[in-house]
């Protein structure tokens, strides 16, 4: 299902790419800022409160026969804030009245209403006790609770996220350009078509496969002048977008990371067994989870996420590591941008895979890893990073949701404080 | 205490430099993750009768699967079972099998399923409507079926040469059961071709029966990946910052009165209801919650926990010594009242501190209670045999959908038949209150806490789950230094 406002999205990212491609203009880049929507804004899900409120009254009322006169009562043991407590409680006593029941002393009332405002883990519970002379009635309301905002706190080089698409699916990977949307999945490629901003489901083709996948299934998807190459572990698929296409078999073909680097993927784990192909081929290093490489004046660097949980930084020459770095997350990748040395790596947290996650850009000074932004929180662990774009401007990135369960496929892009 | 503090000092330094040297998102394959379990398990079989049947799921899991599971953030999804619908009066459900695979090779049919099942729960009727579908019909609605199927007693198993008396249980699980040593140790190998893909650790080892302390002591407890602690061990282990994940209170600790008030049972007479409720109502939770469960558990009113239904604060809990004499002064002027005999977990100290408690405030409202040991308290074959008039238990909570939650409760206690139709065909909160009322109203069950679980966490395991109720879920899980 695509967010509100996906169409101005659309629209935000192509003119990023355009300015990239032609200026890199702060200016521009500042007014783009504006642009782009909130990309950390949660979901607003949940019934609104007071409408909520005036739920409760109607079943209220609906149980207890309308009494014509009625003593309204609260309490609170749940962490519902004194504004929204002040909120909702007016909200009942507006539902009364609009239901024509006077709101009397409780000497007066024909009915006392005691409303306790509770909650369970997951939302407010509401329970209403309607006494009516010997008679209880018991009504029980459960309302999700909103989520809460992500944090975001003030950048000194910022990380910009916006989201793609999101389903209950895994995603593996995805393409995305102005007219097609591809999502990579455990069990087929789905394509989307742009129609008047809004991705619609054009196609989806199946991806066979003869073993099970294993556990932290990983995939990677590329896409060039329409040409779909598709890679999850122990098969390769190929085909085309026009007209969609897909032929799939068992392969053991090594799969593209990043620019010119090219790496052997262990068809029954989740990690690069360290054979590296392309440019590089009959090189190896130690395996790894991901990998970066990009080009820095006459320099090549390449950076890779170990399975032993160290970094390892390589400066032209792959045969030993000219730095190592711990407390590294395991998905790393490049971006392309306009400030500081001009390339970044953007870098996942140390975090295990069943809590929250965060995005950090990280430059390579020398042989010093230095952070340059604050982390972006993600309300989950991130799948999965790849360098995209013509020009490596941006990072695709997939993360399940803690809250939702549902996977999210967001770009990521690094923009320069002024 | 303070030489048990300087031991986790000394080893906790050492486990954080281990810890700090390391740090990734990506699980990794490999390894062997011990794990240190509190309880002695007899038998893996989830239809066993066990003195500790939580500690006995906690294995079963890893080797037998539900055709439902529900996660951390309490959300249901399919296991075994791929799909599921049930008609408009939810007394017949379907469900569409996944393929899978047994241990032994074989696939699952729905055959297997509808016997397994029949199995857990006989007054159902199940059948085969294709290789893939098999069809449960029940004699009143279920409206949570689907979550009902994620309670460990519906785990699906095939059971292979019973006719010979030694049955060999096989299931379609992450990990296969590798050795078994009846309460002593169990260790489980990882299933290489399970449907969801192989887990990540080689192994899982569990050493049974053993304290932290005990390694402590010893100096063993680095070559562990977890072991379970209790209540009493908690503010050692924080204090020396050491990796401890407590779930929410979730267990229910809880005095239940053996005999009902229309006695078939030979022996011992029932407690008359009005003792029973004034012992309810000298009961200082609030005190046992703060003193003894060092505030780590929540005084108890209900059966379910307040965090789980937003309701349990209805259900009167508070100490009322005044009216508790009342009641048994009127109970006196009609029957004579004996000493409550009040059985506990030998194997559980805090049993023994929290009946101990109860027995001195029951002499504040003029009522005798002698708490003693038993060793067999917990399974429900072993209670109907012990010479007690009540005895106090730690129930798991097994589920978090209340409905769910509040039928195998039912089931711990002995009130399954005459409750679950009620509970199980609930569509509203209230209904489910009144039912929970109900339970409550004659005072065989007397709610004293609500308790959390926590175990105690090498810095080098990642992506250990614990579910809200305490119940573990180990097929994330990895462990360090593996490849």
């Amino acid at each position: 299902m695509p967010f509100d406002g996906f169409s101005s999205q659309i629209g935000a990212i192509a003119i990023y790419s355009y300015m990239l491609k032609t200026a890199l203009n702060l200016w521009f880049c500042a007014i783009l800022f504006l642009l782009l929507p909130a990309a950390s804004t949660a979901q607003q899900d949940a019934q609104p409160l007071p409408l909520a409120a005036t739920e409760f009254v109607h079943q209220i009322l609906s149980r207890s026969g309308s009494p014509s006169a009625v003593a309204v009562t609260f309490q609170n043991l749940s962490v519902l804030p004194p504004e929204s407590q002040e909120a909702v409680q007016n909200a009942v006593f507006n539902g009364f009245r609009n239901a024509n029941v006077r709101l009397v002393k409780a000497e007066q009332a024909l009915a006392e209403v005691q409303i306790t405002f509770s909650e369970d883990w997951q939302g407010y519970v509401w329970i209403a006790t309607v006494r009516q002379g010997s008679s209880n009635q018991l009504v029980i309301k459960k309302i999700a609770r909103q989520q809460r905002a992500v944090s975001s706190r003030a950048p000194t080089l910022t990380i910009r996220k916006i989201p793609v698409w999101q389903q209950d699916g895994q995603i593996l990977d995805f393409f995305q350009d102005n007219q097609n949307l591809l999502v990579l999945e455990p069990g087929q490629l789905s394509i989307y078509a742009n129609e008047s901003g809004q991705w619609r489901p054009r196609q989806t083709l199946g991806i066979p496969h003869q073993h099970p996948w294993p556990r932290d299934l990983r995939g990677r998807l590329e896409v060039r002048n329409g040409e779909i190459n598709a890679f999850l572990p122990g098969t390769r698929c190929s085909g085309k977008i026009s007209p969609p296409a897909l032929d799939c078999r068992a392969s053991d073909d090594p799969w593209p990371l990043d620019s010119g680097l090219v790496a052997f993927f262990s068809s029954r784990r989740n990690f690069f067994s360290g054979l590296l192909a392309g440019q590089s081929a009959g090189a190896s290093v130690a395996s790894f989870f991901s990998g970066a490489a990009w080009q820095n004046g006459d320099q090549r660097m390449w950076l890779f996420t170990g399975t032993d949980g160290r970094a390892r930084f390589f400066q032209n020459d792959l045969g030993s590591p000219a730095a190592t770095y711990d407390g590294w997350g395991s998905m790393v990748a490049t971006v392309h941008s306009n400030c500081g040395t001009g390339w970044q790596l953007l870098t996942s947290a140390p975090t295990d895979s069943i809590r929250p996650d965060s995005v950090q850009a990280v430059e390579i000074a020398g042989r010093e890893a230095l952070p340059v932004s604050v982390p972006v929180d993600l309300a989950g662990a991130v799948d999965a990073l790849w360098t995209a774009g013509n020009y490596n401007q941006v990072v695709n990135g997939v993360m399940q949701s803690q809250a939702t369960g549902r996977y999210e496929a967001f770009t990521l892009t690094v923009v320069c404080n002024q | 205490m303070k030489h048990l503090l300087l031991q986790l000092s000394a080893i906790s330094s050492v486990l954080l430099l281990v810890a700090g040297a390391y740090g990734s998102a990506r699980p990794r394959y490999g390894g062997t993750v011990r794990v240190l379990l509190h309880d002695k398990v007899m038998s893996i079989d989830p239809l066993s009768e066990e003195d500790h049947p939580a500690a006995r799921d906690r294995l079963a899991a890893l080797t037998f699967e539900t055709l439902t599971e529900i996660d951390a953030q309490g959300r249901l999804h399919p296991n075994l079972a791929a799909s599921w619908h049930a008609d408009q009066s939810k007394r017949v459900w379907q469900f569409r099998l996944r393929l899978a695979n047994f241990h032994d090779g074989t696939v699952l049919t729905a055959a297997d399923v509808a016997a397994s099942l029949a199995r857990s729960n006989p007054a159902w009727k199940y059948s085969a409507a294709d290789r893939q579908t098999v069809t449960i019909e029940t004699p009143s609605p279920v409206q949570h079926m689907a979550e009902m199927l994620t309670l460990p007693k519906y785990a699906i198993v095939k059971r292979q040469g019973e006719a010979n008396g030694a049955a060999v249980l096989v299931g379609t699980g992450p990990y296969k059961l590798n050795q078994w040593q009846a309460g002593e140790r169990a260790q489980f190998a990882v299933n290489d071709d399970y449907w969801g893909g192989r887990a990540f650790a080689d192994a899982i080892e569990f050493q049974m029966g053993a304290s932290l302390r005990e390694q402590l002591v010893d100096r063993q407890l680095g070559q562990y990946g977890a072991a379970e602690v209790g209540i009493d061990q908690l503010r050692a282990l924080e204090q020396t910052n050491q990796n401890v994940a407590i779930s929410r209170p979730a267990d229910l600790l809880t005095v239940a009165f053996l005999q009902s008030d229309s006695p078939s049972r030979a022996g011992r007479k029932p407690v008359d209801s009005r003792v029973r409720e004034a012992l309810g109502l000298a009961i200082n939770r609030a005190a046992i919650s703060n003193a003894l469960l060092q505030r780590r558990g929540t005084p108890a009113s209900g059966l379910l926990p307040q965090w789980l239904t937003g309701y349990e604060f209805m259900f009167p809990g508070s100490t009322d010594l005044g009216r508790a004499r009342e009641l048994r002064s009127d109970a006196a002027a009609f029957v004579v009242i004996t000493p409550i005999m009040l059985a506990y977990d030998a194997a559980d100290p805090l049993s023994k501190l929290v009946a101990e408690r109860i027995a001195v405030d029951a002499r504040e409202a003029g009522i005798v209670v002698t708490p003693y040991a038993e060793a067999h308290v917990n399974s429900k074959v072993a209670r109907s045999q012990i010479n007690a008039d009540a005895v106090l238990l730690r129930l798991p909570l097994q589920s978090v959908e209340p409905s769910i939650a509040l039928t195998a409760l039912t089931d711990d206690l002995g009130f399954f038949s005459e409750s679950a139709p009620a509970i199980l065909g609930a569509t509203r909160p209230e209904d489910l209150f009144e039912a929970e009322r109900k339970l409550l109203e004659n005072h065989r069950i007397i709610p004293v806490a609500h308790l959390p679980q926590a175990v105690w966490l090498n810095g080098n395991v990642h992506n250990w789950q614990q579910l809200a109720t305490g119940a573990w879920q180990l097929d994330q899980l990895w462990v360090e230094g593996a490849r």
